[in-house]
Parts: structure tokens; sequence; C-alpha cells
């Protein structure tokens, strides 16, 4: 019954199941469905667990592949599966879901509205990491959008509907770019040529045979790779955020409630990277390579951009999602450090852009586990006291040592402290980012100075001091055992991957090779107008 | 051979791991509900481990000394040799037109013999490989049984020092409440000895490091350490502010590290200091460590004919001599020399935010603010002088360009921190300052080619520093926290034996010596050895002359400002009765470490460069270093060899050893015996106190330079994020609202307009037709002919031609 092929679709509808029943409980047995849900996506965490069981470690390419006829007259088909970039990647979102999940005990309001909300989202999610059809991986990025929408909209805080509404024209923005490269990509791969890849007649959703032609470089033109990954770039750019599509994120952030936020921080802003590397790179390699100094450039400026804006923030959590932008600025430079030398034309260390790529899927994960803790620990105190406001803190180490301490540990790791996982991303993509632009590895350096200044600041201004100087102090009470548990759940794995990253690059570095390959000799494949050439840096 | 280095790092990691172990235990009891804050267990715990791990390494230098025949100790240096002739032989060997006897010379010595290895792989990208790697020599050895042995006397000394945080309502004096008491808290006693043993763990491990990336990854955990060690009393403003500032300090340097090794890691594609040696089946497969790239076997560089470019020499050969590859070669890698200059300008930069170096030595003084035996041990003997280890470790990087930075470097900094020490009152302050310029000493004799002499002079001032410090800590727990000097005086009596072990470490920094006898204190030999290194360089280079005289001036400076510390600390009449009174001698476990590093600040030098420890450290000098470099003919700097550095000695021994007593004499004239009064001098020159006072204005300059202009561009950014970005979104969202609302208009005025009108007109049409509609026939016949008869008229006017 678990088998690597139908675990996948497991792992997308169990979620969805366990809301389906959510609807049969009573109005009044919060306690019940709160147990219930969270029985759901710690089933859904394990049946990940088994995944990774079923994976075979060495083999770059997909697995557990499945393909259904789904409308099958435009060739559009339910097809499944997954290599190590999106099996690491689900692993974390449903280890996030489930933390998530136990930090929504506070949540009281329409409590069965909110829990099946939040399974439908993860069925979401685990559908975009595991399409492999183009209308599907649409059609589940769609279907986050909505509980997301409602998620921050209903049970955020005081600005929600004006945050969801700018969460729901973004994403929606970027949805609509994505649409369109999709239909691009489906009429162009209708050719001749195409259809001896397809095997049949019309054009084609299926992403790993639009790669492959992707990849043979004849059939898609340069001029559509650019339109297409300039498209398909924007839309999962605004996800990821990068500068300048980020101004969503710190409003979503600060209105979502804690766990929604952890969600948003942990998965989420994964889906964006995820989506270029798995479709903007692979469809349009030529169109990748021609933007790359752009994209490294984009990805240092949001590294120094929003750790600027998190060092001016006066709201806790604002500040938090800042450092998101910052620290997801990795991401997109590890990626994107594909250096194509002047002189011969073909790729110049392709080590160190295979490390960027490792790197910035270490970063996702590490981002992934440090940020919703960072979230976490802000809700911890915001819960207590209703306030964010960083001036009004102060002693909270004397006060609540347990909960200051994990909290140290939690953003020492976003600090990129050696040791916790911060420190691999961050390093390993800036040590491969020399051999792309000096200049801009350089700059990007320069992020680790203002990464200490803003959160060693904010940590100064909550934990230390003598004494708490906002209101409600004598709301202040050591964390409870539930809140510990979620803490520590957070915390190991920072040390974890921190100490023993190969956790990740055991899987994530065949599918990366495999991936550079392919986008390398379909770079080189594709016939080059004079005048693009020159542009390259 | 194998099964030596198998053991050696096996114990060194033992010792290294043993302060992780002793951390968790440590960690986990603090939080354990119900613990007993009265317990010194974490005290003992944490001694075990520290202790342990001095045993550890003291054993495996054992095994390393019987292992290698005690050829290090053996060894018998060229240059004493041949002293009879060695001025002569110096300016020889230094313009390089003695090869042969060089090599003779060089046979004599042993060959030096590194251990190395790797722990386990971080990750394997292609042929790129990150590893946590082990790399032993005599340094290593010599640096763990000094870091182990200062750490446990320290710990031991905490014991009694932190005795006062035994408590379960501390009262800290200088944290004051809004009511006007004092703050209370529990005590902390675990937390301290947590930490401590935290930062053990650190030190250690960026001294086992066996590649220039884990010693990065140490670097920051000694720096988290220290931050949290700093900031100890975190209800102290002051503290917490200098904690952040010592991390963010270091973490400038630290951007210059990163940018090393981006360059090392591109243009190298290793970062192991060591060549590697990996067993892929039956072979057995060699790739070249940075150092054998650069330097190769006998410390050569290799450059182009052009001087632009320097070979890398990764190519093995069947005798194991390695090669730069033929140019057709793919294999074959090459850097630019330019390149290699600002990677190794890059590496120290991490060295000056760690080692509290010009320009970035602000952060250390203010680092006093944690408790006394975090600044014995953090801050003077061992975090700090990483420094100057990593910058010894990575010296086969270094082109001469990079060694003259580090030599003026080190040569500012020597100075600034011991004019500011001069004026300071704080007596932790003083000791910080003389840290710093001691540290500078340290890089200067790096940089001016002495290897030997800077690591010699880390080794010493570890001993010494760590000393009074622990000294100052003892008078600070004896005077109940009071730490300005003015307030003391005349505590000789009272506390006999911190002031007599403090008056060793005084003379041992001041380096003095007997003249004429072999009897001298630690600090005059490694001073000594700088000092005569710097003078033989500027032999060469007599435009940098400098180099020497500076260190000299700063020798004497450091002898006045040390008897002034001790003068007015331990002699004279007390200057605060109430206090004097209260003043009592520190408990047997303070004193004890006290007498221990006192014989260690004496004698650990003894010998001088004939002595064991000195042998010991230059056993493992990178190759080439003891013949010199002639950068005559690359218009460059030269640096001096082993013989052209002993003919120096004498000369700068005198000097150094007359500005020590010069500086002494003057001390005690001022403040010891009073014919002058201070306070006269202070008067006389108020522009030059108040500018040393102000410690130079660094601060107020760094705060004007970088900290507002940061929070200014942080605020910017915020604001376009709201006033642009945000303010474009809102644009086009009121565009979509402003349209819609038009649609609106346009659907209800226009378009239902019409529909209305068009309505409307039809019905009052009807209504209008409603009057043709009479129901007489001739009418309707009429209507139908004028009707037929104007369609065809207009049907004929339209198409005339049919």
């Amino acid at each position: 019954m678990f088998t690597a092929e139908t675990l996948t679709s497991w792992i997308i509808f169990v979620p969805t199941i366990f809301a389906f029943f959510l609807v049969f409980f009573e109005k009044k047995a919060v306690e019940a469905m709160r147990v219930f849900a969270l029985a759901g996506t710690v089933v859904t965490f394990f049946l990940s667990l088994a995944l990774i069981g079923q994976f075979t470690v060495g083999d770059g390419g997909m697995q557990g592949k499945i393909s259904v006829p789904w409308i099958a007259s435009w060739n559009i088909n339910y097809q499944l599966g997954y290599d190590g970039i999106s099996l690491t990647l689900v692993v974390l979102s449903a280890f996030v879901f489930l933390v998530s999940m136990l930090a929504s005990w506070g949540i009281e309001k329409h409590v069965k509205g909110y829990l099946i909300l939040f399974l439908i989202l993860e069925t979401g999610v685990m559908g975009v990491f595991f399409a492999l059809d183009f209308f599907l991986f649409y059609v589940f990025w769609e279907v986050m959008l909505l509980p997301m929408y409602f998620l921050i909209g209903v049970w955020g805080g005081p600005r929600r509907e004006y945050a969801a509404i700018k969460f729901f024209l973004y994403t929606l923005a970027g949805g609509v770019l994505m649409l369109i490269a999709l239909l691009m990509y489906y009429f162009g791969s209708a050719t001749p040529e195409a259809m001896a890849i397809t095997g049949h007649s019309g054009g084609s959703f299926d992403l790993l045979k639009l790669a492959e032609m992707a990849q043979r470089g004849d059939i898609f033109s340069p001029g559509l790779q650019v339109a297409g990954f300039i498209l398909l770039f924007i839309g999962f750019a605004i996800k990821v955020p990068t500068f300048p599509f980020h101004t969503w994120l710190p409003d979503a952030h600060v209105e979502a409630p804690t766990p929604i936020s952890m969600i948003l921080a942990g998965v989420l802003l994964k889906l964006g990277g995820y989506g270029i590397i798995r479709i903007a790179f692979p469809l349009c390699p030529y169109g990748a390579q021609v933007a790359a100094y752009a994209l490294v450039a984009i990805g240092v400026i949001s590294i120094i951009y929003g750790a600027f804006a998190a060092l001016a923030q006066t709201d806790f959590k604002r500040m938090v999602a800042y450092s998101s932008v910052s620290h997801m600025g990795y991401v997109l430079l590890g990626i994107a450090v594909w250096k194509i030398s002047e002189v011969t034309g073909v790729a110049e260390g392709r080590d160190y852009w295979l490390m960027g790529m490792n790197g910035a899927m270490f970063q996702m994960i590490a981002h992934g586990v440090s940020s919703p803790g960072m979230f976490f620990m802000v809700g911890v105190i915001y819960d207590r006291v209703h306030h964010r406001d960083l001036n009004q803190f102060g002693g909270l180490s004397g006060l609540m040592p347990n909960y200051s301490g994990m909290a140290a540990v939690i953003f020492f790791a976003g600090l990129g402290l050696p040791g916790l996982c911060g420190f691999i991303g961050e390093v390993f993509v800036v040590l491969s980012a020399w051999n792309y632009s000096k200049t801009l590895a350089i700059v990007s350096a320069g992020g680790v100075i203002l990464t200490a200044g803003y959160i060693l600041w904010a940590l100064q201004r909550v934990y230390l001091g003598p004494a708490y100087k906002g209101p409600h102090p004598e709301a202040i009470t050591p964390m409870t055992s539930r809140e510990q548990a979620i803490g520590w759940l957070l915390i190991v794995p920072c040390f974890v991957l921190g100490v023993y990253p190969n956790f990740v690059f055991n899987y994530t570095n065949d599918s990366l090779t495999k991936l550079v390959d392919t986008l390398d000799s379909g770079y080189q494949n594709t016939p080059k107008p004079n005048s693009v050439q020159t542009t390259q840096k | 051979m194998e099964s030596l280095g198998n053991k050696l790092s096996t114990l060194l990691a033992i010792a290294w791991l043993l302060p992780l172990f002793g951390f968790v235990v440590e960690v986990f009891a603090m939080s354990w509900p119900n613990a007993n804050r009265k317990s010194k267990a974490a005290a003992y715990f944490a001694i075990f481990c520290i202790g342990f791990g001095f045993v550890c390494s003291s054993i495996a230098f054992y095994e390393w000394g019987e292992g290698t025949d005690w050829a290090a100790f053996k060894a018998v240096d060229h240059g004493h040799s041949e002293v009879a002739n060695a001025a002569e032989h110096g300016e020889h060997a230094a313009t390089g037109h003695d090869d042969h006897e060089h090599k003779a010379a060089t046979h004599e010595t042993p060959k030096r013999t590194v251990f190395s290895g790797t722990f386990y792989n971080l990750a394997q990208f292609g042929n790129l490989k990150l590893s946590l790697d082990y790399y032993i020599d005599s340094l290593t050895l010599a640096m763990f049984v000094m870091v182990t042995l200062i750490a446990t006397c320290i710990h031991i000394f905490a014991t009694g020092y932190m005795a006062e945080e035994l408590v379960d309502d501390y009262v800290d004096h200088q944290v004051h409440t809004h009511d006007g008491g004092h703050f209370h808290r529990p005590g902390r006693f675990y937390k301290f000895f947590s930490y401590m043993s935290l930062f053990c763990f650190a030190m250690l491990g960026l001294v086992l490091a066996g590649n220039i990336f884990q010693v990065f990854i140490f670097w920051e955990l000694v720096g988290i350490c220290s931050y949290l060690l700093i900031g100890f009393y975190v209800e102290r403003h002051s503290a917490s502010t200098a904690a952040n500032k010592a991390f963010i300090v270091n973490r400038v340097g630290d951007f210059g590290f990163i940018i090393g090794l981006m360059i090392l890691w591109t243009s190298f594609g290793t970062f192991s200091f060591d060549d590697q040696h990996e067993v892929d089946g039956n072979v057995n497969k060699v790739t070249a460590g940075l150092f054998t790239m650069v330097r190769g076997h006998d410390g050569h560089l290799d450059r182009s004919s052009d001087g632009q470019t320097v070979l890398l020499k990764n190519e093995q050969d069947v005798n194991g001599e390695w090669h730069v590859r033929k140019e057709s070669d793919p294999g074959r890698k090459t850097i630019t020399y330019t390149l290699l200059i600002v990677a190794g300008l890059g590496v120290f930069g991490g060295c000056v935010g760690k080692s509290a170096q010009f320009p970035l030595q602000t952060w250390l003084p203010d680092a006093m603010e944690g408790p006394t035996p975090v600044s014995a041990l953090v801050h003077s003997a061992t975090m700090v002088a990483a420094g100057v280890y990593l910058a010894g470790r990575f010296y086969p990087m270094f082109v001469p360009e990079v060694l003259l930075t580090i030599a003026y470097v080190g040569c500012i900094t020597a100075f600034v921190g011991a004019t500011i020490a001069i004026v300071a009152t704080d007596i932790k302050k003083v000791l910080a300052y003389s840290t710093i310029s001691q540290l500078g000493y340290m890089m200067l004799g790096l940089g001016v080619g002495g290897w030997g002499a800077g690591l010699f002079h880390l080794v010493t001032h570890a001993c010494f520093k760590s000393l009074m410090f622990l000294c100052s800590g003892s008078v600070i727990a004896g005077c109940h926290h009071e730490q300005e000097m003015t307030k003391m005086g005349g505590l000789l009596r009272k506390m006999p034996i911190t002031a007599l072990t403090m008056l060793v470490g005084v003379m041992a920094i001041a380096g003095l010596a007997i003249p004429g006898t072999s009897i001298a204190f630690s600090g005059y030999h490694s001073k000594d050895a700088i000092l005569a290194t710097a003078l033989a360089y500027t032999k060469l280079n007599p435009i940098h002359f400098l180099l020497f005289l500076v260190p000299l001036l700063t020798a004497g400076i450091t002898s006045f400002y040390m008897f002034r510390l001790w003068f007015y600390t331990f002699l004279g009449k007390p200057r605060d009765q109430h206090l004097h009174e209260h003043v009592h001698e520190s408990p047997w476990e303070m004193t004890g470490p006290l007498l221990l590093l006192a014989v260690l600040a004496a004698g650990c030098a003894i010998g001088g460069e004939d002595g064991k420890l000195f042998k010991m450290l230059t056993f493992s000098e990178p190759v080439g270093v003891g013949q010199g470099v002639d950068g005559a003919a690359a218009h460059t700097v030269s640096l001096p060899g082993h013989a052209a550095i002993h003919a120096s000695h004498s000369t700068a021994g005198s000097a150094a050893l007359l500005a020590a007593f010069i500086g002494m004499s003057i001390s005690y004239l001022v403040y010891g015996k009073g014919v002058i009064n201070p306070a006269d001098i202070k008067r006389q020159a108020a522009s030059v106190h108040a500018f040393l006072a102000n410690k130079w204005g660094f601060d107020d300059l760094y705060d004007v330079m970088f900290v507002k202009p940061a929070h200014v561009v942080a605020k910017f950014a915020a604001a376009i994020d709201k006033f642009v970005f945000d303010e474009i979104l809102h644009t086009f969202v009121r565009m979509g609202i402003a349209v819609s609302k038009w649609d609106r208009k346009f659907d209800e005025g226009v378009i239902d307009g019409i529909v209305n009108l068009m309505g409307n007109s039809t019905y009052s049409l009807g209504i209008s037709l409603r009057n043709v509609q009479t129901g007489k026939i001739r009418q309707y016949v009429t209507f139908i002919a004028v009707s037929v008869v104007t369609l065809f008229v207009l049907l004929f006017a339209l198409y005339p031609k049919g």
C-alpha cells in the first residue's frame, strides 16, 4: 500500500482526509478537533519519513513517478514524483506543519474552520512539491492561496484585512504570470520536434518532458526562454520574496497568527525557491543564464536591504519578517552563481555553482527551521504581554530563563553561528559567489556584520537588562510544557543540521548535480543570438 | 608514525571534546527544576573536564616527544652555533648569497613533523571538499598544553572569585531598580562555568583545526562565548552593550576573513593546511594542501616571469616532491600575486578583529565588563591571542607585503595601547590596554619575520597576563568590587601573596632581567626576541626604521605604566580608608593558582632562545623562514633569517632592558617615591591627557562614521518599503478602485443610461405611436404607400446603379 508511488499521493491527501472528517466534529469539541488535526499532521510527517526510507541515495533522477491521465484532451496528467530537492522540502514542510499545529493550541476563534483550512493548506503545499505536471502544479499553487488568505484575514491581527488582501494580490499576480508562461510552454511544445519527445500530438504540461526539450535547445527559442524566464521568475520571486517584491511579507507576517507566520516563513517562502529550481531554471536554461547577473544582484540586494530594514524595525515580529527577506536572498544568490566563461563560452568553476545550489537548498531547510523558531519565540511573549514593541521589553532572561535560553539559541541560528543550521547555508553560498562575481561576493559577505547587528541589538532590548519595561508585567509566566516541547522540536534540528549538514546534502547533491549538468547542456545547445551574447557578464 | 598520529589526534580530541560534554551537562543541570544554587558541583565538573584535558594534552606532548625522539629539543639552532661570525653570516644569509651554507644549516635541523587527518566530512561537491580536520605539530601541542593549563588555573581561581554567585538571592550593586534599590536575582554560578567550558571547547577546536574554514567555525564560536561571558551580568546595560560591541566589531574583522576565505576557496579549491591523503580503492591519492601549493618543500614562492602570477605546486612526483604543473596541463593552478595579497590581508583582517589590533581595538577594553576570570582567560591569554596564533599558523600564505602590513598594524597597536594604558585608572582597563599593546608586539614580531618570536611572546604573555588579571581579580574581590586604582593604595600589607605574585607579573611584562646573567623573566626573553628580529629587519629595510624604534619606546612605556599600576595599588598610603579596612587576602583557591602562574610567568621561557619552549615552538617553523627572504630583486621588503636575527640580539636586548629600566625608574620616582606629583603632569599636559583618556577618540569616530550612518541607512531602507514600494502598490490599488468607480459610473450612467434610454424611448415611441394607431383603414394604406415610396427612393438614391 505504501510504495514510493503511492506515498506521494498519501502525503498530499492525508491532510484533506483529516480535514474532511473534521467537518463531522461537534462545534464544542474543540480539544478533540485539535488533537485530531494534530494527528493528521503527525501522520503526514511520518509518511514523509517513510518516503525517505523509499528514497535511493545516489540517484539524482525522479523517483516514485506516477502518471494518470486527468484531462486527456489537453494532455494534462496527474503526475507526481520526487527527487532529493523535493524530498528534503517535503520533510521540512511536514515538520513545520506539525510544529505549527502544536503552536495552534492558542487559537480560540472558529477552531473548526481554522483547522480545516490549515489542513487544506498542507495538501496544497505537498501537491506543489510533488507535482510534475505544470498544470497540476498550478492548480496546487492556487489551492494554497485561498486557505492562506482566510487564515490571515480571519484569524489575523488588527490590520488583517489589509494584510490578507495584499498577500492575495501579490500571490495572484505571481500566479497569473505563471499561467501565461504555462500557456506559452504548452503551445511552444506543440511542434513536431517536441512531439518526438512527448510521443503525442499537441502541447505538453509534463515538466520533465519540457525540461528535456529545453535541454535539447532547439525547441524553445532564446526569445521564448527569456520571456518565459522573466514571467516565471517574477512569479516565484514574489513568493520567495526578493527585493523589490517583498513588501507583502512584513504585513502578512505581522498580522498572521503565530502558527500561520511559522508556516509562511517555514514553508510558503520555500515554494518560491523550489519553483525557481524546479521550473524556472530547467524550462529556460538560456533565459536563466542570460539573467544570472541580475539574479545574483537581486539576491545580494535582498540580503543587504533586508538586513538594513530589519535593523530599523521597532516591531519584534516585523524585524523577524525582514530577516526572512535577508536570509532568502542567500537562496537566490546560491542558485544563480552560474558562471559562463567569456572566452570559451563554457561553464567555469561548475563545482562552485553546484556548491551554491546546495548551499541555497540548505539555506531553505535551515531557514525553514530557524525562522519558524523565531516567529514562535515572538509569539510566546506576544501571547503574554500583547505587544511587540522592541523598546518596551527587557529583562526577560531573568523572568523567563528557559524561554530566553531557547530564544537565544534560535536567534543565534538565524545569526549564522557555526554549529547551528544558519551558518552552513549562508557561508556555503557566500563562498561559492566569489567565482561568479567578486564585487557582489564582497557585498554579500558584508551581510554578516548587519545580521549580527540587528539580531544582537534585538536580543539586548528584549531579553537583557534589569527589568521589563512594557505593559502587563504580571502576565509574564514561564513557558508551558507545550511551548517548551515546541521549542525543543525546533532547537534540535538547528543543532543536528548545523553539526552534520550531510543530512541534507546526501539527498540534494545528486539531484542538483544532475540539474547543473542538464542546465549547462541546455544553455550550450540553445542557439545564441549574437546581440544577447555580448551582454554576458 | 601513523599510529602516533592516531594516538595524538585521539588524545587531543578528548581534551577538546570534554569541555563540550561539560557544557552540556552543566546546562542541563542548571535548568533542572530543583538545582541547588549553592552547590559548587558545576565548578568541580568544569575543572575536571579542563583538567583532564590538560592531562591528555600533557600525555600527547610526551608521546609526541618520545615518538619524535625529542628531536625538537635536540635541534641546534645554527644561528647560535655560529655566533662567532654571526654578524657576517647574517648579512650573507639575508641577502641570499650564501645558499649552500644555508642548506647545510637546514640539514642540521631535524625535519618538522606534522600529523594531519580528517575527523569527518561536512560536505563534498564535485572536487570541492569541506571537512573537520586536525593538524598537529609542536605549535598545536604547545598551545594545547598552555591553554588547558592556564584554563585549569583560572577555573580553580573562579571557584573562589565567583563564590558570591552561590546564593539564591544575589544583589547586583551596579544595577539600580527604579525604586532606588539594588537589583536582586538568583545566583548564576552554574551558568558561568557552563560558558567557560563551552569557551574551552571552542578555543581548543580552533587550535586543533586542520583547515582554515574550520578555524573560522571555531573563530565564531569563541566569539559567541566571549559575547556570553562579557555579557554575563546581563542586567547591566554597559555589559550587554559591551558584549554586542565585541561581537559586532569582531564581525567586521570576519568580513575580511570571509573575503580571504572566498579567494582561497576559489583559487585553491581547498582549505586544508596540509596535504590530504585519501584512499580510493587501492590507490593512495594525495592532494596538495594550501601550504604545499604556495610554498612547496623549500618555502619558495614560484612566480611567473613578470611576477604577476603565483604558480601553485599541486603535482607530486615519485619522490614526493611537489611541482608546478605544465602550462598545457588542465590541472595547473595559478593565482595572481595581488589576489594572494588580498587573501592574506583578508585573513589577517579576521586576526585584527579577534586580537584587537588597530583599528579594531576598541572592543577589548569594554570587554572588561565580564567577570575577571573571563578577562584573564578569554580576553588576555587565549581568545585574543587566537588572532596571533592564526597569523602564525597561516604564515606560509603571507607574502612580504602582507607581512609588512602586519608589522605596521602591530607596531601602531603596541604604541596606541601603551599610551592609553598610561592614563587609565581602572585596574582592569590598564591591563586591557596592556594586552592590546602586547598583542601588537606579537603581530609585529610575526610581521618582521620572527615567526618563533611572535608565538614565543604569545605563550609567555599568556602566562604573565593571566597571572596579572587574576591578581587584579583578587584585588577587586578583596576590595569588594572596587576597580578604581585611585581608591586603592597600600594593599601590600593586606594582601601580600597577591601583591608579590603581581610584582612577578609586572616584572615579566616589563621584561626585566639581571644584565650579564642568564636570570631573566619570561617577558624579557620573548620581547627581546621580537625586538632583535625588528632590529634585523630594519637593518635590511632601513626605510622601515620605525618598526624597531616604536616598539623600543613602547617597551619603556610598558614598564612605566605597569609599575605605575603596581605602585598605585600596593604601595603608598591607602587613599580610601574605609575601603582599606575591609580589604582581605583571598582564599587559597584563588592564591594557589596565582602562585602557580607566577612560577610560569617567571620561568616558562627559561633559557630564552636556547630554552625548551622556544625550541619546541620553532620546531614547527614554516620552511624557509629561517633563511629569510631577499626582496631586493622583487622590489619588496626583505626578511631577516635566523642568523641575522641572532646577530642583533645583544644590541636589541640591551636596548630593551635599558628602556625597561628607564620606564621603571620614572614610574618609581612618580608613583613610588612621589618625587614628582602626577597631578602636576596631568595639569601641564591636560590636552594630551584628555586625548589619551578619550582613547584617541576612536569610539567617537566610529560612532560618527559607522554606527550612526548604519542606522540612518536602515531607517532609509524601511522608509523606502513604506513610502515607495507600498505606495506603488497602493497607487495601483487606488487606481483599480478608481477605475472600478468609473466603471460603476459608466455602468450606471452610460450603459444603463443607454439601456434605460432605449427602453424609455421605445416606451415613449410606443406611447406616441398610439396616436397613429387610429384604426382607420385609409390612413393605414396611406402610411404603407408613403413608406414604400420612401424606401424605393432611398434605395435608388443609395444604390443608383442597381
